[in-house]
């Protein structure tokens, strides 16, 4: 028989009660998560639902704790939903539990949580990606059809490709933010993991939409994201980003150049384009989004809410004592590094000038969306790694993210679709990127590439 | 771009963060690391672009009255509170 949680979410919710549907993911969950340790919270008291899914643990809703893998935020438990949670249950999800991250969404691993490290279901050495790698390994492993996660430079992405699973984020303003634990307001996006192309663009629609609660959600109008999902990408336009692709080397390029071929084979025309300023993407990524998470962060302060250190007898001590041991090594760097990125003396020098790199950048891409539908590159430059491997050299990690950080610092909806598997058996990613608001054209051509290839069938080898 | 152990001390109590000298050492290291990796911005001719963000086309919405957080809910999440406040250590003199 096959299982409830090997289909996508429409076909599942034919065969099985609202009821058995949350059951087969609690199940799944009790045999699976002690090895894959995706979850943080899992409910005790699910509600029945047609579509059970999870929420990276820095969306907060009011039934559970809300930790964003961090010990300062202490026994926080939110005293209202956020947009997308409540947009959810309205439509008859069920929200099953909150998922791992690194801590603030800060990580490419999930490494840096405060509880510790979730683990990669095709290889439970290696990471499942991050930040949202929770959400992500949760959905590979077949434990909920859906999550939710939160991409601030790929932080979606980056662990669905990593985990074999379709990675989406949505156009800058698509989706509400309100309830979403803000890292870089400039960039973050509420971002979705799911099996299948098709469920994805089904709880884009859902979740999408302007929210009075967050004035720079868009008032554009949501699309129908599934009216296009089986009309082909005959005589659609893909470039490929030149900078981006050249240095590919091995197994990656290898699945790149076949991804290609497969979409000149379904009658698209791919040739490659020049995007010169693409390869600064990390290093404006670094100083815009630690500034603006420097003052972000700026709220864990002992007093309203979290931890507050026991040590603490002056005011200052309650801030300093208190963030001291609250956050963690990762989140300290990166709070320091966008503070000096603000400071006096070095602001123009810096953040400054990656903003006019950055608007650099945010042109060259839109001369390049003048001849192409899409733009093309992998999701991330290799397969999982071990953990470990990177947790001692911060800016190897944040390499990882090369290809997918573009997307956020021009604010673009972007995809990962499998492309695939190493000779390790490790998954590997075809990485869409669409104009502004493209999200339609989006899904269709990625549900186009899934259709040719269908790896989203192939669960990864838990026992 | 070099930090020092001071520069990184001088950082720390901007953004209130506690570190021992240790502590400011390895920050020092690796902020290093990382800005000169950033340095290759320098590079970029970025003349005819602005410091611009997409945060400046953020429409306003009417300042009108709606409900706010129940009192009680925020209580539950503070570290101490009492009488409908906030309680902090003392702030002034000894």
């Amino acid at each position: 028989m096959t299982d409830l949680l090997d289909l996508p979410f429409h076909d599942a919710r034919a065969q099985a009660s609202p009821r058995e549907y949350v059951d087969a993911c609690l199940a799944a969950i009790k045999r699976h998560d002690q090895n894959v340790c995706a979850f943080l919270t899992v409910t005790e008291n699910p509600s029945e639902g047609t579509l059970p899914i999870a929420l990276k643990d820095n969306i907060v809703t009011t039934d559970m704790p809300t930790t964003c893998g961090s010990r300062i935020l202490g026994k926080f438990q939110s005293p209202y939903d956020a947009t997308v949670a409540a947009r959810l249950r309205a439509r008859g999800a069920s929200i099953i539990g909150k998922t791992n991250l690194d801590e603030f969404a800060m990580g490419s691993s999930t490494e840096h949580s405060s509880i510790g490290p979730t683990r990669n279901p095709w290889d439970t050495k290696r990471v499942p990606g991050g930040s949202s790698g929770g959400s992500a390994a949760a959905v590979a492993s077949r434990m909920v059809p859906a999550a939710l996660g939160s991409e601030t430079g790929g932080s979606v992405r980056q662990p669905a490709a990593l985990c074999g699973v379709v990675g989406v984020k949505p156009t800058y303003g698509r989706v509400s933010r309100w309830g979403l634990v803000a890292f870089a307001s400039g960039l973050d996006q509420i971002g979705i993991v799911t099996k299948s192309v098709r469920e994805s663009a089904e709880v884009l629609g859902i979740i999408a939409g302007h929210d009075p609660y967050d004035s720079t959600s868009s008032a554009t109008e949501v699309d129908d994201y599934t009216a296009d999902l089986d009309a082909g990408i005959r005589g659609m336009r893909f470039g490929v980003i030149r900078e981006a692709v050249e240095q590919l080397e091995g197994e990656v390029r290898a699945n790149f150049d076949a991804a290609l071929a497969v979409l000149r084979s379904c009658g698209a025309t791919v040739e490659e384009v020049s995007v010169p300023t693409i390869g600064y993407a990390i290093a404006i990524y670094y100083i815009v989004a630690n500034a603006e998470a420097s003052a972000n962060l700026s709220r864990f302060d002992g007093i309203r809410y979290g931890h507050r250190s026991e040590r603490a007898k002056k005011l200052d001590d309650v801030y300093f004592e208190s963030r001291g041991e609250g956050f963690g090594a990762e989140v300290k760097r990166r709070i320091m590094l966008g503070t000096f990125a603000l400071s006096s003396g070095y602001y123009d020098a810096y953040y400054g000038r990656a903003q006019r790199v950055r608007a650099k950048m945010r042109h060259d891409f839109e001369t390049a969306f003048g001849n192409y539908d899409f733009l093309l590159t992998p999701t991330t430059p290799e397969s999982a790694f071990e953990i470990g491997a990177k947790t001692n050299d911060p800016l190897s990690m944040y390499l990882n993210d090369i290809f997918t950080a573009p997307a956020n610092l021009i604010g673009i909806p972007a995809i990962a679709v499998p492309s695939g598997f190493d000779s390790r058996d490790l998954p590997l990613s075809l990485q869409i990127m669409a104009p502004h608001f493209g999200e339609r054209a989006m899904f269709r051509a990625a549900a186009a590439f899934e259709r040719e290839t269908n790896y989203w069938k192939r669960r990864p080898p838990l026992k | 771009m070099k930090i020092d152990r001071d520069e990184a001390r001088r950082i720390a109590n901007l953004a209130h963060l506690e570190f021992d000298d240790a502590g400011l050492d390895r920050m020092a290291g690796e902020m290093t690391k990382i800005l000169s990796y950033i340095d290759q911005l320098r590079e970029v001719d970025t003349t005819g672009f602005e410091e611009s963000s997409d945060a400046q086309s953020t429409p306003m919405r009417a300042d009108e009255p709606r409900p706010s957080l129940d009192r009680e809910a925020v209580a539950r999440n503070a570290p101490s509170w009492s009488d409908g406040f906030f309680v902090v250590p003392k702030v002034i003199g000894d």
